[in-house]
C-alpha cells in the first residue's frame, strides 16, 4: 500500500470517528435553531404591526433595519442571530478540539497514530466544517418548510428557497469563528483559555459591528469586526451573497486552519505548556 | 551481533525550565524485551513520548528502524503498538469501534482470530462504551490496540498498570511471545519482578539520566553480593563498615552483608572471629535498583 494511500485511509478513518463524535451535536443545534427562526417567522403575521413602529426609532433608523416587511425582519433578527447561536457552538467544538482533547487526555493516542500533525487538524477542521454546514442545512430546510406553511396564511415577501439560502449564509462567518477557536485550540495548551478569548473575539466583533454603524468615530474598525460582512439586510434574499464578504470570510477562515496547522505542528503535546514554557524545539 | 531497532543520542528535553530528560544514550536491539526503570518523573515517559514523536526533543534524536523518530515520524509509527502511561478513551465511543479505528492506521492487518483471542485471553468485552469500561478495562484496551497488529515494535509505558494479577501475568506472557517472534519490546515499569522476569535489559534512569544500562543477569550478579556469614566468636560492632560493604542485620553470630567490593577485606576481618559458614543469597532487581537510589531494602545505606 502506498504512503500517500495509506495517509488518506487513516484521514477517512478519524474523519469518520470525528463525524460519528458530533451526530447528536449536528441534529440538536439543526432543531434548536429551527425552533429559533420558527418562533420569528411564526409570529411575524401577529407582531408586523409593532415592529413597524419600532421602525421609527431612531436606533432602527441609522441602523438601516426595516422591520416591518418579512425580509426586514427576518434578516435583522433571525439572521443576524442565528450565526450568533451558532457562534456558540463554532467556539465550544473548535476549542474543545485539540486544546480540550488534550486536557482530556484524548489528544495522545491521535498523535501515536502513523498521521502527520497537519493531517489531524485538517481533518479536524474538515469535520468542523461538514458539521456547521449540516446544522445550516437543517436549520434552513426546517426555517424553509415553517415559511411554506405561513405563506398558505399569510403574504410574504420571501420565498422558502430565499430564506434556506439566506441561513446558509451563516457558514462562512462560522467557519472564521470556528478556525479561530480551532487555531486557538492549537496554540493555547487548555481549553478554557482558548474557548475564553474566542468569546471575547466573537462578541467584540459582534457588538462592535453593530456600534459601529451608531458612532462615527469607530468606522476606521470596521473592517476587523468579522460580522461586517455578515449581510443580515433584505437584500440577502433578491441578491444573494456578496462575494467580496463571502471571500473576505473564508479567507479569515483559511488564514487561522493555516496558523493552527503551523501552531500544532511545533508544539509538545501532553505537556501542557503555555507558549513562553515552550522550550525551542528544532523544525520538523 | 547487535542490531539496534531503536537509538536515542544525547535526548535532552527541556518543558521550559523543566527537565525532562538529559543526554539519553539509549539502544535496544532487535528481538530484544527491554525494560526501563525509574521513579515517577525520572522521564521515562518523556522519552517514550519522544519516540513517538509526541514531544519533541530540546537537543539530540531519536532513531527507530533507522530512521529519525521527528522526520520520518510516520513511516515508524506504522510499525509500533503503543500504549501511552495515561489512557484516556473518547468516552462514547465502543471499544470495538476503537480498535477498528486503530486497527485501520497500522501497516499489518489485524488477524481477527488473534484479536478474538486477545479479547478471550485478557477477559475483555469490546462491545461496551469507553465510559462504562473500568480503569482496568480501559488498560486492557490499550494493550489489545498495541498488540493487536504483531507491530515491530511495542512501546508500552506501565502496561500492567491497574490490572490485577491475573491479567498482569498474561500481559507479561504476551510480551515473551513478542519476543519469540524476534519482535520487539521497550516497556517502563515499576513493577520490578515483572521486569526481572521478562526482560534481557534494563536501563535505569535516575532524575532524567540514564545511569545504567545492563543484562539484567549481570546486574543481579554483579551489582552487589549478599553474603550470609556465621561466626564462632561474636565481633564487635561496625566492623565490617568498610568501603562498598554495608552489614544489613545480625541473628546471633549471622552476620548480613551486601559487598559491593573489598570481598577479601571482609573475609581478613571475618578470620579472627572464625570463620563457621557463607551463604551467597540471590539478590533481586528491585534491591539493585533500590541502590541506584540510595535507598537499601533493609534501611542501610551502601558506602560508596
Amino acid at each position: 500500500m502506498t504512503a500517500i494511500r495509506m495517509g488518506a485511509i487513516t484521514m477517512l478513518n478519524l474523519l469518520k470517528h470525528e463525524l460519528l463524535s458530533r451526530v447528536t451535536a449536528t441534529i440538536g443545534w439543526g432543531i434548536g435553531l429551527i425552533l429559533f427562526g420558527a418562533l420569528y417567522i411564526t409570529v411575524f403575521p401577529e407582531v408586523s404591526a409593532q415592529m413597524g413602529n419600532l421602525s421609527d426609532l431612531a436606533i432602527y433608523r441609522a441602523m438601516g433595519l426595516d422591520m416591518q416587511s418579512f425580509a426586514g425582519f427576518i434578516s435583522s433578527v433571525v439572521l443576524q442571530f442565528l450565526p450568533l447561536l451558532l457562534g456558540i457552538y463554532a467556539i465550544i467544538t473548535s476549542t474543545q478540539t485539540l486544546a480540550g482533547e488534550e486536557d482530556n487526555g484524548n489528544l495522545e493516542m491521535i498523535v501515536a497514530m502513523p498521521i502527520r500533525r497537519w493531517q489531524i487538524v485538517l481533518v479536524k477542521a474538515f469535520a468542523i466544517a461538514v458539521v456547521v454546514f449540516l446544522i445550516l442545512l437543517i436549520a434552513g430546510f426546517g426555517n424553509a418548510q415553517v415559511l411554506k406553511y405561513i405563506k398558505t396564511t399569510t403574504e410574504v415577501d420571501v420565498t422558502p428557497t430565499q430564506l434556506f439560502a439566506a441561513v446558509l449564509n451563516g457558514w462562512p462567518i462560522t467557519m472564521a469563528f470556528s478556525m479561530f477557536g480551532l487555531f486557538l485550540g492549537a496554540y493555547l495548551p487548555h481549553k478554557r483559555p482558548a474557548a475564553a478569548i474566542a468569546t471575547v473575539f466573537f462578541v467584540a466583533s459582534f457588538f462592535g459591528r453593530n456600534l459601529v454603524d451608531l458612532v462615527d468615530s469607530l468606522e476606521n474598525l470596521k473592517p476587523f469586526f468579522l460580522f461586517t460582512y455578515l449581510d443580515t439586510t433584505p437584500t440577502i434574499f433578491k441578491e444573494g451573497v456578496n462575494p467580496a464578504d463571502l471571500w473576505t470570510l473564508l479567507g479569515v477562515a483559511v488564514v487561522f486552519l493555516l496558523l493552527a496547522i503551523l501552531a500544532f505542528q511545533r508544539r509538545n503535546i501532553t505537556v501542557h505548556a503555555w507558549p513562553w514554557q515552550r522550550a525551542q524545539v528544532s523544525d520538523v | 551481533m547487535t542490531n539496534p531497532i531503536l537509538q536515542t543520542r544525547d535526548l535532552t528535553v527541556y518543558y521550559g525550565k523543566h527537565r525532562g530528560v538529559l543526554g539519553v544514550n539509549l539502544t535496544v536491539n532487535k528481538g530484544e524485551v527491554f525494560g526501563f526503570l525509574g521513579p515517577n518523573g525520572a522521564g521515562k515517559t518523556t522519552t517514550q513520548r519522544v519516540l513517538m514523536d509526541i514531544i519533541r526533543p530540546t537537543q539530540g534524536s531519536a532513531f527507530i528502524f533507522g530512521m529519525d523518530c521527528q522526520k520520518e515520524g510516520v513511516t515508524i509509527r506504522k510499525r509500533i503498538g503503543y500504549l501511552p502511561g495515561e489512557l484516556n478513551l473518547y468516552p462514547n465511543m465502543k471499544g470495538r469501534s476503537f480498535l477498528d479505528m486503530m486497527a485501520s492506521m497500522q501497516e499489518n492487518k489485524v488477524d481477527s482470530a488473534y484479536l478474538n483471542q486477545l479479547f478471550e485471553r485478557l477477559d475483555f468485552n469490546p462491545n461496551r462504551r469507553m465510559k462504562e469500561y473500568s480503569r482496568g478495562n480501559k488498560q486492557k484496551i490499550g494493550i489489545i490496540t498495541a498488540f493487536m497488529g504483531k507491530p515491530d515494535l511495542l512501546i508500552l509505558d506501565e502496561p500492567t498498570s491497574g490490572l490485577d494479577p491475573l491479567v498482569q501475568q498474561t500481559v507479561m506472557e504476551l510480551v515473551r511471545e513478542t519476543k519469540e517472534d524476534g519482535r520487539t519490546v521497550f516497556f517502563s515499569s515499576h513493577i520490578l519482578p515483572e521486569v526481572q522476569a521478562v526482560c534481557d535489559r534494563v536501563g535505569i534512569i535516575r532524575e532524567g539520566s540514564l545511569i545504567k544500562t545492563d543484562h539484567v543477569e549481570t546486574l543481579t550478579h554483579q551489582q552487589f553480593k549478599r553474603l550470609h556469614i556465621t561466626l564462632k566468636q561474636i565481633p564487635p560492632d561496625n566492623i565490617f563498615a568498610i568501603d562498598g560493604v554495608t552489614e544489613t542485620g545480625r541473628e546471633g553470630l549471622k552476620i548480613k552483608l551486601e559487598i559491593q567490593r573489598n570481598l577479601d577485606k571482609v573475609m581478613e576481618l571475618a578470620l579472627p572471629f572464625g570463620i563457621e559458614d557463607i551463604e551467597s543469597k540471590p539478590v533481586s532487581l528491585e534491591e539493585i535498583f533500590l541502590t541506584f537510589y540510595d535507598r537499601h531494602p533493609n534501611g542501610g545505606n551502601h558506602h560508596a
